[in-house]
């Protein structure tokens, strides 16, 4: 059988690193981008501000 | 207005659906190759399944959650290995809907406690732990052996487990009833159907001591006695090598 | 309660318990030969409820003000209770079994009060009841703001708070009957889990919709963790409980996996549901209301994001790690043990982001409990993540587990962490949400913390200690090479430690009932007179003053 127990943990143990590397650089470009930065600040500000309405 | 809103929602599905991937991604690596194990369990000849009588007295055992205080587990430890018995292995468990490896040894492990009590040692144990051992914290179980067993659908419990895939042959499953009473109530009419349907080694006791009526005692103490028992494999000489590697 | 809503949405609630009331009756009659039939009485009368309660209002006045003006909280405040009711409830119980394990005795002859029954409902009680109700009024409270949108829905909250409720109902009450799945942290059955799947779904589908109402681009990050928390218990809850009932009549089910299979989907359930129902949710709540109780923006977004992939992302490869040296193929144990230790780092960033969040405030750390509470469950965040990853190593593993050191670690995170958060959450949440100056008693916030915070200590002291002599007694061997204790010996040296467990846990539980009396006593104090917005008086709050 092609898609046997050995296939599945070795493609389990490759690419499962790979994986893991990738993700690290996306969620690091993702929070380091420099157009971003307002953004995280703005959002870190908002909930300091206190209107205790919805917004209209 | 449109198109701002629906740039909005666009955000929080994507995020949605990035929080599945990124979670779901290690959850199959690491569990998908775990539904082509069979390859790797260990070949058995010898393994039986769970008498209907057994079965009822595992039942019992996950009802009273005996599973919080006792594993079933030996690790692959020298000192687990000689305080127990062989570990176990992974085909023991083949059958168990669900598992009952347990996380918690208030209590001792009992992967090898079968054949290793007498049943009047066990009956008298769950009436009463202390009275067998004086500083025992285990609580006492007097009802089941006042409780009848529930008998009667026990052709639906082993036809479930037919559906989850332990293989009950249909004959197993239309004498349930029949084989969980013939098996508490030594010289039967149903004694020789129990043995030849689950073996020549099967024990037919009257489990509590009583053969009269069949209880919840005779049930729990017929698992107690049969844990570890359903393969001899573990027991070999030459089971020294690792599994599972 | 129903003041606020229409009569077509009174209506809706009526027709919403008549579809529980048919579903638990049909039920019922199916399962009238077995244990069931009494069980599926509950969903009765929960439909029942509804429909009364729907029908005695149908007919009074409806909401004058535009409700579009306001956000939505009373299902918040009445989470609230709830949680705090469970919480006592919970830790009862938790208290009770404690002491049966230095006492076997101290309890009931009947079936429904043996250690075996209480320990689920203990377990569910706390992290379903309390933590579940903790979770869901503040995440009802937080969509709101952060996204300065009302609720989209004034029915749907409802159906997610007392469907949510039912379903912990049906978990304990069926452990006293002696119905369980025994899968640690999921024992109810079938027919409560495919309840809680329909309250689970509505849940998802009320947040995403409220998110989707928002006003800004961004969405803040105690919602990422919230919707975490809500998508994986999903999938973690549907795959872990897959069964195959006896009948449709019959309360009992086999699961679907066996053995070594079953074992890990348990673990993988069990150790994620740590994951995402005991830490990412309580991490929304924290990256909430730490900064706002603390008026100090939270030190670094950016680690907030890296913390939630990192956290979201190792959790679920972890699992392994409660079965090493089992009959688990190595290789799915030493990917467990990798990842449980790279959890360390985004665990340590929220725990630092949090403590670098209050630097420069420590003054208010010092005079304000309800900080203080917020603080502390930081604290042991950070160490009971550091203890978890230790845990986790082989070797370590090999004397920690099966003994009480997991135990403790479990409450190092539960009390200190969860519930510790909690704490701190509601004591800043009450009174914004009820318009009160304050709470009813800054002595007593003082004084529980002090009884909350003693009470983990001893509780998580003295299970370290228990842990490891039990862990050391099963593996010592005398010099002519036999085991030098008998297992009924490490039993015998655990009773000091269980006693002081059961000491532990009273000082715990004692300063919950006080603060349920607290959050009372404050529900029933006047509104604050001035009209000026109740967020900014809160800022300048000094409740031990």
């Amino acid at each position: 059988m092609d898609f046997d127990h050995n296939t599945l943990v070795a493609f389990s143990k490759s690419y499962g690193l790979f994986y893991l590397m990738g993700m690290s650089v996306v969620v690091l470009l993702y929070a380091f981008w420099p157009n971003n930065r307002d953004r995280f600040d703005a959002a870190a500000n908002s909930i300091i501000e206190s209107e205790d309405k919805p917004c209209q | 207005m449109f198109k701002t809103h629906y740039k909005l929602e666009r955000n929080s599905v994507a995020l949605a659906l990035g929080i599945i991937v990124v979670s779901g991604i290690g959850g199959l690596v690491e569990i998908a190759p775990l539904f082509t194990i069979d390859e790797t369990v260990e070949e058995t000849q010898d393994m039986r399944t769970y008498t209907p009588l057994e079965l009822m007295g595992r039942n019992i055992y996950i009802s009273e959650g005996c599973y919080a205080c006792h594993s079933q587990m030996v690790r692959t430890l020298r000192n687990e290995v000689e305080r127990y018995g062989p570990y176990s292995l992974a085909v023991e468990s083949k059958y168990d809907h669900p598992h009952l490896w347990g996380s918690k040894r208030t209590g001792p492990d009992l992967a090898r406690v079968g054949a290793k009590y007498s049943d009047a040692w066990h009956v008298a144990h769950l009436i009463n732990p202390r009275d067998v051992v004086p500083t025992s914290i285990m609580p006492k179980y007097g009802w089941l052996a006042k409780t009848p067993l529930e008998m009667k659908d026990l052709s639906l419990h082993l036809k479930a487990q037919q559906r989850v895939g332990v293989p009950y042959t249909d004959e197993q499953v239309e004498n349930a009833t029949a084989d969980a009473y013939a098996q508490a109530t030594p010289e039967s009419a149903g004694q020789d159907g129990v043995l030849e349907r689950y073996g020549e080694a099967t024990n037919v006791r009257a489990f509590d001591g009583d053969p009269k009526t069949v209880t919840q005692m005779d049930a729990l103490v017929a698992y107690l006695q049969i844990i570890g028992q359903l393969t001899q494999v573990p027991y070999a000489d030459n089971n020294s090598e690792k599994k599972g590697e | 309660m129903m003041a606020q809503l229409t009569s077509s949405e009174r209506q809706n609630i009526i027709a919403i318990g008549l579809a529980i009331l048919i579903g638990g009756f049909t039920l019922a009659i199916l399962g009238r030969n077995d244990i069931l039939g009494i069980h599926a009485l509950l969903f009765v009368a929960a439909g029942g409820l509804a429909i009364i309660v729907g029908a005695r209002n149908l007919y009074k006045p409806e909401p004058s003000e535009d409700r579009s003006q306001s956000y939505y909280d009373d299902p918040s405040k009445v989470g609230i209770f709830l949680a705090l009711i469970w919480g006592i409830f919970g830790m009862f119980i938790g208290d009770w079994i404690a002491w049966l394990m230095a006492f076997p005795d101290m309890t009931f002859s009947e079936g429904w009060s043996s250690f075996g029954r209480l320990r689920p409902s203990h377990t569910t009680g706390v992290i379903f009841g309390f933590g579940g109700n903790a979770l869901i009024a503040t995440s009802f409270h937080v969509v709101q703001r952060t996204s300065r949108a009302r609720l989209p829905s004034q029915v749907l909250p409802w159906f997610v708070l007392w469907g949510y409720n039912l379903f912990c109902l049906l978990g304990v009450t069926g452990y006293f009957m002696g119905i369980t799945q025994s899968r640690e942290y999921a024992e109810p059955e079938w027919y409560a889990d495919i309840w809680l799947v329909i309250v689970w779904v509505s849940y998802f589908g009320l947040y995403i919709w409220t998110l989707a109402r928002r006003k800004e681009p961004h969405i803040y990050v105690s919602n990422w963790y919230y919707m975490a928390f809500i998508l994986v218990v999903a999938v973690l809850h549907i795959v872990n409980n897959l069964a195959v009932p006896l009948s449709w009549g019959s309360a009992k089910s086999y699961s679907l996996f066996s053995g070594v299979q079953d074992a890990m989907t348990q673990w993988w359930y069990g150790h994620n549901a740590v994951a995402f129902f005991l830490t990412a949710g309580f991490l929304g709540m924290m990256y909430y209301y730490l900064p706002k109780r603390a008026q100090r923006p939270i030190y670094s977004y950016r680690m907030s994001i890296i913390s939630f992939w990192g956290i979201t992302f190792f959790y679920m490869w972890a699992g392994s790690h409660h079965l090493h040296y089992t009959a688990l193929p190595h290789w799915v144990q030493n990917l467990g043990m990798s990842f449980s230790v790279m959890l360390l780092v985004p665990s340590w960033a929220s725990a630092g982001n949090a403590l670098m969040t209050l630097n420069g405030a420590w003054h208010r750390v010092r005079d304000d409990a309800v900080l203080r509470f917020m603080m502390v469950a930081a604290i042991f965040y950070g160490l009971s993540t550091f203890e978890g990853s230790f845990m986790a190593i082989r070797p370590v593993n090999s004397l920690s587990h099966y003994t009480d050191w997991t135990v403790g670690h479990v409450h190092s995170g539960a009390l200190g962490w969860v519930a510790m958060i909690v704490f701190g959450s509601f004591y800043a949440l009450v009174p914004w949400l009820w318009k009160r100056k304050s709470m009813y008693s800054a002595r007593l916030i003082e004084v529980h913390f002090w009884l909350a915070l003693a009470g983990t200590v001893v509780y998580v002291f003295a299970l370290w200690n228990a842990g490891i002599i039990q862990g050391l007694m099963w593996r010592t061997y005398n010099d002519g090479g036999t085991l030098a204790y008998s297992f009924m010996e490490s039993v015998d040296a655990m009773r000091p430690y269980y006693v002081a467990r059961g000491i532990g846990g009273l000082l715990f539980l004692t300063g919950t009932i006080l603060c349920l009396y607290n959050v009372w006593m404050t529900t029933r104090m006047a509104t604050e007179t001035d009209t000026e917005s109740v967020d900014q008086s809160v800022a300048t709050l000094q409740p031990a003053e």
